[in-house]
């Protein structure tokens, strides 16, 4: 058996304290029996690591319903997607929206603060992302209180949802929070007449209206004296969209 | 948790089996990012974007590995790419320079070592607990989280952390010494 120096015990502490010192525990046994020093250090591990052992489980959290929720929709999503076989996980618009969203996580943060097309772009990639992981929503409708109440509750934010009646169209299908330059936007996602459509509400940005055409997508832009509002849909539709800004602007107030 | 071991016949099968493991696992996943985070609501979007991330990648898992240790590594990545490329960054108490500043303390005892007994008989062990795991440096706080709690080995924390086994070791050691000396710091001791 080989003598081993205080620095070598310090370097095994951790093993120590986990039971799983292997070769080397005749050696360590040894040292700590002559060298008060580790062996008060090697009991310092050994108390902290049965501590946490013992209080594991009530040290973890439960994941909140909602988020298992999504995390169960992405995968179903992954795997209905799969069931279509490549020339479907390869579509001209999958590509594309893959090369948006990593160029844009790379370079589009930073930039957004400095021009409303910027942030147009940056929204776009959140509403194709958001409603790749949110967008399967089968017949669900979030109605006003609950959408309000899950945006105070769970990100912070108090603000005035807009909703319509599901006949009438507008579905209301999930309520998120993403991230910009400036702060964070609450992002609602909607199906009108089953075509997809975000709306994001900027407390506290101040941008001026505007109409937009980024990245494949139309935006339109309009504000409060609280908030600014961007909604966002596919390109090739804009009187629509212009039509279902005017009805949840009508709403929303 | 080691998925995969049985192989599947199908796509599709594999497919269910990645599923149904990675949501058996959401509450560890969801308790690491939290302890990274902090924040329950950052928490929540850094597990949905190391999910989505894990999704895309599933093929490059290797079967009859630790998809727990796989889906750490993409946590881990995640919230570091995060932290770089956003303005919620900040410089913390992290690192190897908490390594080397705490290297000249290491051999600084309290004359009496507390039982683990002892500490575990007191009521407000848990909140103590996470409030002394929070204050750990994020490099010490990831290492005691992924040993002590999520048992993971050393050699998954490293390949998870991209960092040496003794690095682990080291982060480790330190870390529950820090742990430990929050604790017995604490008002509440006998």
């Amino acid at each position: 058996m080989t003598d081993l120096t205080c620095q070598q015990v310090e370097a095994l502490l951790p093993a120590i304290a986990g039971g799983d010192a292997g070769e080397h525990a005749a050696a360590i046994a040894a040292h700590l029996a002559g060298c008060a020093a580790c062996r008060q250090a090697a009991a310092v591990q050994v108390t902290a690591r049965a501590v946490l052992r013992a209080r594991a489980a009530h040290l973890s959290v439960p994941a909140p319903p909602g988020l298992r929720t999504r995390a169960e929709a992405q995968l179903r999503g992954s795997r209905d997607r799969d069931a279509l076989g490549w020339r479907g996980r390869f579509s001209a618009f999958a590509a594309a929206a893959l090369i948006v969203m990593v160029i844009g996580s790379i370079a589009l943060p930073v930039l957004t603060a400095r021009s409303t097309v910027l942030l147009a772009a940056q929204l776009a990639l959140d509403h194709l992302k958001c409603f790749a992981i949110d967008g399967d929503a089968g017949d669900a409708h979030i109605t006003k209180p609950e959408a309000e109440a899950t945006l105070t509750r769970e990100y912070g934010f108090t603000i005035s949802v807009p909703d319509r009646n599901p006949e009438e169209g507008i579905r209301l299908v999930a309520v998120r929070r993403c991230l910009y330059g400036d702060g964070r936007a609450a992002h609602l996602l909607y199906l009108v007449d089953g075509t997809q459509v975000s709306l994001f509400i900027m407390p506290g940005l101040d941008r001026p209206a505007a109409e937009l055409n980024v990245f494949d997508h139309d935006q339109i832009v309009w504000n409060d004296v609280h908030n600014t509002y961007m909604l966002v849909g596919r390109s090739g539709r804009r009187g629509w969209l212009q039509d279902v800004a005017s009805r949840l602007r009508n709403e929303g107030k | 948790m080691v998925f995969g071991r049985g192989r599947a016949e199908t796509e599709a099968g594999a497919a269910d089996e990645f599923s149904a493991a990675a949501l058996e696992l959401l509450d560890a996943i969801y308790g690491a990012a939290l302890r990274l985070t902090r924040r329950p609501d950052q928490a929540q979007d850094l597990v949905q974007d190391t999910y989505l991330k894990a999704i895309r990648a599933r093929r490059s898992f290797t079967a009859g590995t630790n998809l727990k240790a796989w889906l750490y590594t993409i946590l881990h990545n995640t919230w570091r790419n995060q932290r770089r490329d956003g303005a919620r960054a900040r410089v913390e108490f992290d690192s190897d320079i908490v390594e080397r500043a705490a290297e000249g303390a290491d051999r600084v005892f309290a004359p009496q070592v507390e039982s683990p007994e002892t500490l575990l008989l007191r009521e407000t062990i848990d909140p103590e607990l996470q409030a002394a795991l929070d204050a750990l440096p994020e490099s010490f706080r990831e290492a005691v989280w992924l040993r002590d709690v999520e048992e993971l080995t050393y050699q998954e924390i490293a390949d998870a952390l991209g960092i040496p086994i003794g690095t682990v070791m080291s982060r480790l050691s330190r870390g529950r010494k820090q742990l430990y000396e929050a604790l017995t710091r604490s008002p509440k001791s006998p």
